[in-house]
């Protein structure tokens, strides 16, 4: 009898994801689908309106990226004005950008997808958080984490006006410069962030890598896919969040593609299927096979073990070391065990804060010169930045006065939305058997999914919480079992 | 005394699901506070008997902010059909992330507050039921109704002479019917 698992959080309004899982008549898994049945219609909503504006609206696509909204959008207007910002502009949007980065990968790992790992992938999901990392590590953490993140979103806020919702980036420069009264506060912060990063990997080392069975799980079989991998580096191939150049490497780590923000379009394509609103994009050159991974399918990765794949290392210090042990551990580039993602997401925020201090420490950083005024008429623009999630493309094009008539937009989850399919998949097919539907199958999708820190979400109106689901449906519909927490 | 805060959270752009806006504002209004612009989440104002916030969303650092509250309630949108337009329940600490999202829910961030700072407020979540969530400002013609109700209830909740835990005891005023 073929049956149709949902695993779907039902009272999400926007961001709204859902798996369904169909089993065949033997009662294993044939496919599972990751969805998203909502039609988000950005896209569409902002042709018509002033570009100056888009720095402004597309912050508020989701309440949880809005600083890297912020700056693909402002790096856009600067590509669809042709000007140049200023290197004070400059050096104040990466920092904005690097404190979002140090905020938000602690929010994921402490808060959200860490504590699979720290807690241990067996514990009972209501051991899986931050209470767990408390009990397990100890109660001072937690004050240290939020520490950090109040922090840095304090740095945010001054230099943004809004944590949320910024009025920052202009194009061609920024709206307020730094004093130097706010960069000696900073600098703190800065500091303090580092010393935090190599206490947060110490943890992994402690709790995680001395753990056989969690080294195990990360490096098993049923997470880990032979993908492609893109992300932004600089003009040395080391990962950057705010700049450069967008890197592709095959399933082997050999570098297939390096191109710059404009021709995007030559290397990218989207795939549509009927049963999502979620496009999933590919690589042009090698093509959409489906749902596969291997050299023959276009399907990529993004987001922290992309980025570190794809680079030749850390532009600092302290986190090239931590990327050498990353690497030597794992077995080299490129690392395919999609749960690795945690470990690198734990080294960039390492790079985050130590490029928080590179720049702080660079006298042009309280410059006043932040904005050269556009002069030339707008026609087409194309910004990237990597946001916590991975890559982020705004791309705008507007008429001879700079209103838009067509924005595309293809954020983090895009790029990843097909491997987080397979993954959900994998994990499905490894443990569904014989119609024999499992709690652990709960912990086992989560985790999968949680290793890309996949959102979409900014709507947070639950009663309660958002409740994850399973359903088990006969062919004539009939529910045969649910299991829900 | 005890003192009682109220946050309320949503997206200000998406019509109905900005309903605790209209809520915190004309609570402020008849509590004799300045209401919140737009840029102003309140949090730099705290220091009466009943404060209040709006914010697009929970975050962990709130915790350092409820620990001085005995009651909080939470004012929030909802989408459900099997509950009232006006719905309050009480909220126990708990943390269960979702796999889906990256918000923080009240219920983790009383587990929090209490794994931190060993406090546990009375909580409540004030739901009040949404029916457009287009891109624009501003409430539905129901909403709007219902949302006046949740100020009357949270006035009657947080008054100074009620004791806490209340919110969710005291009686939801039926609505008027209109003429």
């Amino acid at each position: 009898m073929s049956r149709r698992i949902t695993i779907d959080p039902v009272t999400r309004l926007e961001g709204h994801g859902r798996i369904e899982i169909f089993l065949d008549e033997a009662g294993d898994v044939e496919r599972a689908f990751f969805q998203v049945p909502e039609l988000r219609g950005f896209e569409e909503f902002c042709k018509g309106r002033p570009a100056e504006e888009m720095p402004r609206i597309t912050p508020r696509i989701c309440g949880v990226c809005p600083t890297t909204h912020h700056m693909a959008s402002t790096k856009a207007l600067d590509d669809l004005w042709k000007v140049e910002p200023p290197r004070t502009a400059k050096l104040l949007r990466e920092l904005v950008n690097s404190a979002f980065m140090v905020e938000d990968h602690y929010i994921h790992f402490f808060f959200l997808g860490g504590p699979d790992f720290v807690v241990g992938p067996q514990a009972p999901a209501a051991e899986r958080n931050i209470l767990g990392v408390i009990a397990k590590v100890g109660l001072e953490i937690a004050g240290q984490v939020i520490r950090v993140r109040k922090e840095c979103r304090n740095i945010i806020r001054t230099l943004t006006g809004k944590v949320i919702h910024p009025v920052f980036g202009l194009p061609g420069g920024v709206s307020r410069g730094m004093s130097e009264e706010e960069r000696a506060e900073f600098i703190d912060t800065a500091k303090f962030a580092v010393e935090f990063a190599q206490f947060a990997l110490q943890i992994f080392r402690d709790v995680v890598l001395k753990n056989k069975d969690y080294v195990d799980v990360i490096l098993s079989d049923a997470y880990s896919h032979q993908t492609y991998y893109m992300g932004l580096v600089d003009e040395d191939n080391k990962v950057n969040f705010y700049d450069g150049k967008v890197r592709v490497v095959d399933p082997s780590g050999k570098q297939v593609a390096k191109f710059a923000p404009r021709e995007y379009v030559d290397y990218i394509r989207e795939h549509i299927e009927p049963w999502s609103y979620i496009s999933f994009p590919y690589l042009k050159s090698v093509g959409w096979k489906g749902f596969v991974d291997g050299p023959d399918s276009g399907v990529y990765r993004v987001a922290p073990l992309a980025r570190l794949n794809v680079s030749d290392g850390m532009a600092t210090p302290l986190a090239q070391q931590a990327h050498d042990e990353m690497y030597e551990i794992l077995g080299g580039k490129p690392v395919h065990a999609t749960l690795a993602f945690h470990w690198a997401r734990l080294i960039e925020a390492l790079y985050a804060a130590e490029r928080m201090v590179e720049l702080l420490e660079d006298p042009a950083i309280t410059g006043e010169h932040i904005r050269n005024l556009p002069t030339k008429t707008p026609k087409e623009g194309v910004g990237i930045v990597e946001a916590p999630r991975g890559t982020l493309i705004h791309h705008y094009q507007s008429d001879e006065r700079g209103i838009l008539t067509a924005v595309s937009l293809i954020v983090a989850t895009n790029h990843n939305a097909a491997p987080i399919a397979m993954s959900v998949e994998k994990a499905a097919k490894g443990l569904i058997k014989k119609g024999n539907v499992s709690d652990g199958l709960l912990n086992m999708v989560e985790m999968a999914f949680r290793a890309y820190d996949p959102c979409f979400a900014c709507a947070t109106h639950a009663i309660g919480q958002t409740p994850l689901e399973v359903t088990v449906f006969a062919a004539d519909g009939t529910v045969l079992e649910r299991i829900a927490r | 005394m005890p003192r009682t805060l109220i946050i309320g959270y949503g997206n200000l752009d998406r019509a109905d699901d900005g309903v605790a806006y209209f809520v915190i504002n004309t609570l402020r209004r008849r509590l004799g506070q300045a209401a919140l612009p737009e840029d102003n989440t309140g949090l730099e104002e705290l220091g009466a008997q009943t404060d209040s916030i709006f914010l697009p969303q929970l975050v962990p650092e709130l915790i350092d902010t409820l620990a001085d509250y005995d009651q909080v309630i939470f004012v929030d949108a909802h989408v459900l059909e099997d509950v009232p337009d006006l719905f309050c329940t009480p909220v126990l600490p708990e943390y269960t992330p979702s796999a889906f999202t990256h918000h923080v829910t009240p219920a983790m961030l009383l587990a929090l507050l209490h794994g931190l700072h060993h406090r546990e407020p009375a909580a409540h979540i004030l739901s009040i039921r949404g029916y457009e969530f287009d891109f624009h400002r501003g409430l539905s013609a129901v909403t709007r109704t219902v949302a006046d109700q949740a100020v009357e209830h949270i006035l009657r909740s947080a008054a100074p002479s009620v004791s806490v835990s209340t919110c969710c005891h005291t009686p939801i005023e039926p609505e008027k019917p209109s003429h």
